[in-house]
């Protein structure tokens, strides 16, 4: 249907027009919010459109020919860049979270008073940034989206943020800054390393200096020497893992969540921290899979820190918000725990987890920014007995929380299932120290409601501004939990998106 | 099987009952008593069904009816990991369906006069106790461990949500957190065993399929044995066995009828439910069988000894309900592990099964006359109640059945069952001096029940009343509440002669092992031309009498016991309830979250002070970050030409090397 449409070049331009359009809209902040909900649900209907058409068996044999709406252009020819797009079961699993979340991060965000034709374009560009990462098949064009999705995100915390935003942004900024300069290192290296074996095996012209192109670069990388791989490996983690983020550098998402306004935290937990974890899956893995092997240790032991230690630091904050940014940090342990197991259950469940996880934090954002303006404060000790006085915002919040603690029913409950099954599988006994962590979860999140909605009620608060869900804000919400138990009761219909594709990418891993 | 093909619709029925009243507004149930009736219709149609398919599988040839559908399917390496959905019905899961949609049939009934002064909580009272009804049927009908899990787990939600259902009392929000927490640890091993039995089997958890291919498994003797343990360390959290017992008694800050039904009747019996369900696996694993054996046997005495001296109505019930889930673990453990030794059926599984049933019948029914009690007293603490039976006929009547039941006493129901498995305990003693104790740890246990149930009858019925005024407010059930629990006090009565009707022969481990048809008489003359028989009845009589003499004729002082420095010790330790709850605060407080805080410490202090130090140290000798602070572009520029310049110079580098 789509053979001669462009459509994922679309799915990115959408969002880039509405941006510029949006940025244009200065005069009439309540025509920018209209353009950029119209400018959002485009992407959102062409990503479904091009799930209704996506084959869930391509028939191809490997990695190479497994992508479909593939597009492919030569940008600049003589460094080997191609304008190269193109999804397969795990990306499209991550463009239709994007999608989706984008689209009700707009709407979450339609009582935003400060500049918001910017706010709402930023979003916007942050879509672009991210949709690009996900679909992108050219290293090069991969870094580049990977930066643009930065700059968005910083002035969404510097101009939007609370009081200590100045600190929290720049924080931001320079982790993954330094993170992706040592991806990049790791891009180069690959860059350079791998043309030799390419032009040898005459996979690119033997005058070309080299080439960006992923899927290229993966076909002979695993011939590079041990070292090499296992440096080239390491540069691209680090620049993943800081991204996730996994302990021990993770401090700037805390700061980042708290400082960050509701819309920036939703995208940023739901979206921004997948591209680190996809950058593992998509990169790491298939291209240097022997390294793979060499770094399962050490995936495994930062997996394991980061689910426990962000468990017990969750449970220490007295801010909602933070408590959810470091259940973040847990939760993501859990993909990264699942990536380690290098098993196609594993890997399977890690991507169900980054796609559940992504929905189920969008609710907890949601939630902490309802607290902040409805209640005035997220501060766990001066809230209690909220429950009769703001009943959405506390339904919500329980199921958000139950969805999050990985109760059967919910989406969140059979990726980690999952994770742990293949954790046993590889590990044996040892799983008892993840597991571990599930009872941490479910304490931080049941003290955190008993103190928050439940008991007496609060004469710590001024709680005569007091108001429940407005409607913009309980429509992304029923959404996202109407997807959380639709996917929690049947849960193939991600899993047989993701499935068919792992055999396929991790055939030299697995 | 014609009826099972729609097995399916049980649970189903009570969720659409959930999902109406959750989902209509508060408005629409204003006249409609917060959508009770479609609660009590949804039930009352799942009932019957139940009954039906019940029927069907009890007269059957004992084939287990399974049907399922594939949920997920997973490759996984060499095999691929299949989760099922789908329903198994054979005789346990009869009995279950038998016991758990009558009981919460009535209970949802006996709500009607209970939760009648709730106002706009009513709604959300009968939606989630619709939705326990569902997920609960739908454990019980679960066709493999993963599918029963999962509704272990919702079951537990609906605890959760109904011990907290009066949320703004800070005490109720607190058993509630408590419950969850202490069950999940329970839950965590019950997830562990699964990790061990689905690799083992690859990729598979069906009952069905595990039954008959045990010897299919991988990973040998002593990783099934620790499966079955974890399996059972998930029961031990479900069901309030020792060493994570404490939630229970907290728990009884829900309303009474939840107490009776969820926290009596059904969910605390989903633990039970599982061990005799995994029974083919545990007959695999004496070990295990033997720590079901003893945990249970303790947990009946230990939980017993704290129901003595309370004098909270609900606590002494909650108590209990603890120790009879004890005998039941005690029943199937020593039947179980008995049976591995010997090779010859036994009536472990079966009275443990049996005494499931009897003690949902009764337990309930204690449950609600206590509620009866409570919603005419206003208070639960029995030393302001007293002399209420003439004031409340039926209900002190019903209660008096249901203490004649649990006590043992003959021919009410939990006399067969109690007896049937001390008898089983018994036979073990000729294998192992442990039999012996446990079975005197279960003869002491029939005599504190039959003591302290009666003392709480004493003090709740009988003499003069305490509280006069009290006593003058107090006044007989509405019939919304005495109807359901005349029947359960038929049931409490004459559940017991199902024995005598073919439930022997009928409950047995299904491919373990199968029991001889024995008719009425036999049976009857068994039973009581053995010794053991009268030892039980006399110890439940001493038990009785005991607590008459104390509390209804005062000839013996109950103070002295509690007085003076050995008894007021004992007494204060009981009330402590032994330190444990101290013990799980201590460890969720000082230990958990003092290591919380710690880590809070290191993640502020260490990691992110020595970031900020190294970022203060880059400002003050003013490079890094006042540029990146100056201008965006310009950093960003040149950030990517470092890093570009470096690749070079690490290519250089290595092309030496290379």
């Amino acid at each position: 249907m789509f053979e001669n449409i462009p459509i994922l070049s679309l799915l990115i331009l959408f969002p880039l027009v509405g941006a510029i359009a949006v940025f244009m809209m200065g005069r009439s902040p309540k025509a920018s919010k209209y353009t950029a909900l119209i400018f959002s649900a485009i992407p959102l209907a062409l990503s479904i459109l091009v799930l209704t058409q996506f084959s869930l068996n391509t028939g191809a044999e490997e990695y190479l020919g497994n992508f479909q709406f593939v597009e492919k252009y030569q940008w600049i020819s003589f460094l080997g860049i191609d304008y190269h797009l193109g999804i397969d079961g795990i990306s499209i699993t991550m463009v239709l979270l994007s999608t989706l979340l984008v689209f009700l991060a707009v709407i979450f965000s339609w009582n935003v008073e400060d500049r918001l034709h910017q706010y709402m374009g930023l979003l916007l560009v942050l879509e672009v940034g991210i949709l690009g990462v996900f679909m992108s098949l050219d290293y090069f064009v991969f870094y580049i989206f990977w930066e643009v999705v930065l700059i968005p995100m910083y002035f969404l915390i510097a101009i939007w943020g609370g009081s200590n935003r100045a600190y929290a942004s720049i924080k931001f900024f320079i982790y993954t800054h330094v993170a992706s300069l040592a991806m990049l290192l790791g891009i180069f290296a690959l860059f350079f390393t791998t043309a030799p074996e390419l032009q040898a095996q005459g996979l690119i012209a033997t005058d070309a200096i080299g080439t960006f192109d992923m899927l290229l670069i993966s076909e002979v990388a695993g011939n590079l020497g041990t070292a090499l791989q296992f440096a080239i490996f390491g540069a691209l983690f680090f620049g993943f893992i800081v991204k996730m983020p996994m302990v021990p550098f993770h401090t700037w998402l805390p700061d980042a969540h708290v400082q960050a306004p509701t819309a920036g935290s939703v995208l940023l937990a739901g979206l921004l921290l997948k591209m680190g974890s996809y950058g593992i899956i998509r990169i790491c893995l298939p291209t240097l899979p022997d390294a793979a092997v060499d770094f399962q240790i050490i995936m495994v032991i930062i997996g394991v820190v980061s689910m426990i230690y962000g468990a017990l630091a969750s449970l220490a904050q007295t801010d909602l918000k933070k408590m959810v940014a470091y259940s973040s940090i847990s939760h993501m342990g859990i993909v990264m725990l699942g990536i380690a197991t290098l098993t196609e259950l594993g890997i399977a469940a890690a991507v169900f987890q980054m796609f559940a996880h992504g929905l189920i934090t969008a609710v907890l954002f949601m939630v902490c920014g309802m607290f902040q303006y409805g209640v005035g404060t997220r501060e766990i000790p001066l809230l209690g007995g909220l429950a009769p006085k703001i009943p959405i915002i506390s339904t919500v919040m329980m199921m958000g929380f139950m969805a999050s603690l990985g109760l059967p029913g919910m989406v969140g409950f059979l990726a980690e299932f999952m994770v742990f099954t293949s954790t046993f599988d590889t590990w044996g006994l040892w799983v008892f120290v993840p597991v571990a962590s599930v009872a941490l979860t479910a304490a931080y999140y049941l003290w955190a409601m008993q103190r928050s909605i439940f008991g007496d009620l609060t004469d710590r608060v001024n709680l005569s501004r007091l108001r429940d869900a407005y409607w913009f804000e309980t429509i992304p919400l029923v959404v996202l939990l109407g997807l959380i138990i639709l996917f929690g009761i049947w849960p193939a219909y991600v899993l047989d998106l993701i499935t068919p594709t792992i055999p396929l990418v991790f055939s030299g891993v697995i | 099987m014609t009826f099972a093909e729609y097995a399916w619709l049980i649970p189903i029925l009570p969720l659409i009952a959930f999902v109406i009243i959750g989902l209509l507004g508060n408005r629409l149930f204003k006249k409609w008593d917060g959508g009770a009736p479609i609660a009590i219709g949804m039930a009352a149609i799942s009932l019957i069904l139940s009954l039906i398919v019940a029927y069907e599988a009890l007269t059957g040839d004992g084939t287990p009816f399974v049907q399922s559908l594939e949920w997920v399917v997973v490759q996984g390496g060499d095999f691929a990991f299949t989760f099922n959905m789908g329903i198994y019905i054979d005789n346990l899961t009869a009995l279950m369906l038998i016991v758990v949609s009558i009981v919460s049939t009535l209970v949802v009934i006996y709500s009607l006069g209970y939760m009648g002064e709730e106002g706009g909580r009513k709604r959300r009272y009968y939606a989630v106790i619709s939705l326990f009804i569902s997920v609960m049927l739908g454990l019980v009908l679960a066709s493999n461990f993963l599918q029963m899990f999962i509704f272990w787990e919702l079951v537990g939600l609906c605890s959760y949500l109904l011990i907290g259902f009066w949320n703004t009392r800070p005490s109720a929000a607190s058993a509630a957190k408590k419950a969850f927490l202490v069950t999940r640890i329970g839950d965590i091993m019950f997830m562990a065993g699964l990790f061990i039995l689905f690799v083992g089997f690859k990729g598979n958890l069906d009952f069905d399929y595990i039954f008959n291919n045990l010897d299919s498994f991988v990973g040998g003797d002593s990783l099934l044995t620790l499966s079955t343990l974890m399996l059972f360390g998930g029961a031990v959290g479900k069901s309030a066995q020792f060493p994570l017992h404490d939630w229970l008694p907290d728990a009884m800050e829900g309303p009474t009828t939840v107490s009776a039904l969820i926290h009596a009747a059904t969910m605390v019996k989903a633990g039970v439910y599982l061990v005799a369900r995994s029974y083919p696996i545990m007959v695999k694993t004496p070990d295990t069988l033997m720590v079901v054996a003893i945990i249970g046997g303790f947990t009946a005495l230990f939980a017993a000894t704290m129901a003595l001296n309370n004098t909270n109505i609900k606590r002494v019930l909650a108590y209990s309900t603890i120790s009879q889930l004890g005998y039941m673990f005690l029943a199937l453990g020593a039947g179980g592990y008995i049976f591995t030794k010997t090779l010859d059926p036994n009536v472990g599984y079966m009275s443990g099964a049996f005494h499931l049933m009897n003690h949902a019948f009764f337990k309930a029914l204690l449950f609600l006359s206590a509620g009866a009690v409570i919603h005419a007293a206003h208070t639960e603490d029995m030393r302001l109640m007293g002399g209420l039976s003439k004031k409340m006929k039926i209900t002190s009547l019903v209660m008096l059945i249901g203490c004649l039941s649990i006590a043992g006493i003959p021919p009410f129901s939990g006399f067969w069952s109690k007896d049937l498995i001390l008898a089983a305990v018994y036979e073990g003693v000729s294998i192992s001096p442990i039999f012996t104790v446990l079975y005197a740890m279960g003869l002491v246990t029939a005599f504190l029940t039959a003591f302290y149930m009666f003392r709480l009858w004493f003090m709740t019925f009988s003499g003069t009343p305490r509280d006069k005024k009290i006593h003058d407010h107090a006044h007989e059930a509405p019939a919304s509440m005495w109807v359901p629990l005349a029947i359960l006090a038929l049931f409490a009565f004459g559940s017991g002669f199902a024995y005598l009707f073919g439930l022997n022969t009928a409950i047995v481990p299904y491919g373990v092992f199968s029991m001889e048809y024995a008719s009425a008489g036999t049976l009857l003359v068994n039973m009581f031309t053995d010794s053991l028989t009268y030892a039980s009845i006399i110890v439940a009589i001493i038990g009785i009498a005991l607590a008459y003499l104390m509390y209804e004729k005062k000839t013996i002082d109950p103070a002295r016991f509690t007085s003076g420095a050995v008894g007021g010790t004992l007494s204060n330790i009981l009330l402590a309830r032994y330190g444990f709850t101290k013990a799980y605060d201590w460890f969720g407080l000082r230990i958990v979250y003092g290591v919380a805080k710690v880590v809070d410490f290191i993640d502020r202090k260490i990691i992110d002070g020595l970031i900020n130090g190294i970022s203060a140290g880059l400002i003050r000798s003013g490079s890094f970050l006042r540029r990146a602070q100056t201008g965006f572009v310009q950093s960003y520029a040149a950030v990517v030409v470092a890093g570009v310049s470096l690749i070079v110079i690490l290519l250089f580098l290595m092309g030496g090397v290379i």
